[in-house]
């Protein structure tokens, strides 16, 4: 009952669930961003964290950083919650769920960097925190600007041609996206990658460019 | 009522741009945490600007969301700063020993009579008594057994609605009786919430 308007973009749909009209689907596009997410949540789930070297300047001494599994249960947790929150985002097909997906995107990577004692991970997790929690007004206001305009959150009511989406919501679209993924900020994460237990802290970049990924074919559709 | 949305729209605007300047200008870390508290709440105030009952239905989400936001960077702001400190007893009364079992009893008789979610709120509100006066070394596993279980009844209530509508009457008695449990867990939780070994 429910076909896709425009196929050019993303190629045809693969799977429908309806919801009334909201519609989870996937397309060939999606489904591969959604195939990665899951490739990392299961990577996530069976892989054992980094072991850390410091090297010490001017000599040949290294340190070695002793990390279990147990230490990291909180990291591993909010890790696959980011998994979890990336695949719903990849196959949600109504914006208002989208931004929320998006949004749990940027609690988890912050829980992910929180429960390291380090300072420099500490302050750079606050900041990225502010930030992703001050993005959450541009996503949510697009998602109201677009419902307000066009009276539809459904996805697959907005690509079709009958309905123009206003440019100041795409806009706010992208710009809540980046500040809760921070795409193409990793300046700013570089300070929280330092941090160990690498495929854990893996899942941040991961989630955020499958986000952006995602957003930038919307706004495209819309 | 297109004029009102569009100066709406303008107002939330101008306040948006007032909040974003206040974070630029703000230094102090706590402050900032407490202005971006105040833009989580522009944004709702443009979703309550569509004025229709799915906006209703959409702000609660994302409160959730900025609440959530809120307390996890509050979270990481008191672990940086290192400021915790387990608070002392406050206050200990003769009828703090003798009252609590049988007022959280009425309360949650009464709270199990009215049912769904104001039912929960007043048996909440009789366990939250009971832990405040009682201490709270009772196992919390119980509350996250029965907030499993309300659940799984939410899913249940869900299903019976869409696959078969016309037992709809079980799937609402269904949903009551699981916000019933849900919002009284919640509530108690709040009763225990003053520092203590094991929360």
């Amino acid at each position: 009952m429910f076909e896709l308007p425009v196929t050019t973009i993303e190629g045809p749909e693969i799977f429908v669930i309806e919801f009334g009209d909201i519609v989870n689907y996937f397309t060939v596009y999606t489904a591969a961003l959604f195939t990665f997410a899951l490739l990392f949540t299961i990577l996530v789930i069976i892989s054992r964290p980094e072991r850390q070297v410091d090297i010490a300047f001017g000599g040949d001494a290294f340190y070695t950083k002793d990390v279990t599994p147990a230490q990291m249960k909180f990291q591993r947790f909010m890790a696959l919650a980011c998994g979890l929150a990336t695949l719903g985002a990849m196959m949600s097909g109504d914006v208002f769920n989208f931004t929320l997906f998006t949004s749990m995107v940027g609690i988890t990577n912050i829980g992910i960097v929180a429960a390291y004692k380090y300072k420099h991970v500490l302050n750079a997790a606050f900041q990225y925190g502010i930030v992703a929690m001050i993005a959450t007004v541009p996503l949510f206001g697009s998602a109201a600007i677009i419902l307000a305009t066009t009276g539809t959150l459904s996805m697959w009511e907005l690509f079709g041609s009958t309905i123009a989406v206003p440019l100041i919501a795409k806009i706010f679209l992208v710009l809540g996206v980046m500040g809760e993924g921070m795409a193409p900020f990793y300046v700013a994460k570089a300070e929280i990658t330092r941090a160990p237990g690498a495929p854990y802290v893996l899942m941040i970049h991961v989630s955020s460019l499958l986000l952006f990924l995602r957003v930038v074919e919307i706004v495209i559709s819309m | 009522m297109e004029e009102i949305y569009i100066l709406g729209l303008l107002a939330v605007f101008l306040s948006i741009v007032i909040g974003f300047w206040a974070l630029v200008k703000e230094e102090d870390d706590l402050h900032r945490i407490l202005l971006t508290d105040l833009a989580e709440i522009l944004a709702l105030a443009l979703i309550a600007l569509v004025a229709t009952d799915l906006a209703e239905a959409l702000i609660l989400p994302g409160l959730v969301v900025g609440i959530s936001e809120l307390m996890a960077i509050s979270e990481v702001f008191l672990v940086r700063e290192g400021l915790t400190r387990q608070p002392e007893r406050m206050l200990h009364i003769e009828v703090m020993d003798s009252a609590p079992a049988i007022l959280a009893l009425a309360l949650i008789g009464y709270g199990v009579l009215l049912s769904g979610f104001s039912g929960g709120a007043v048996a909440g509100i009789g366990v939250i008594f009971y832990f405040i006066c009682k201490g709270h070394d009772e196992r919390f596993a119980i509350f996250e057994v029965l907030s499993g279980y309300a659940w799984v009844m939410w899913i249940v209530a869900f299903f019976i609605f869409v696959l078969v509508p016309q037992y709809w009457f079980f799937g609402v008695l269904i949903a009551g009786a699981a916000i019933l449990l849900k919002v009284a867990g919640k509530m108690s939780l709040v009763g225990t919430m003053r520092g203590g070994a094991n929360v």
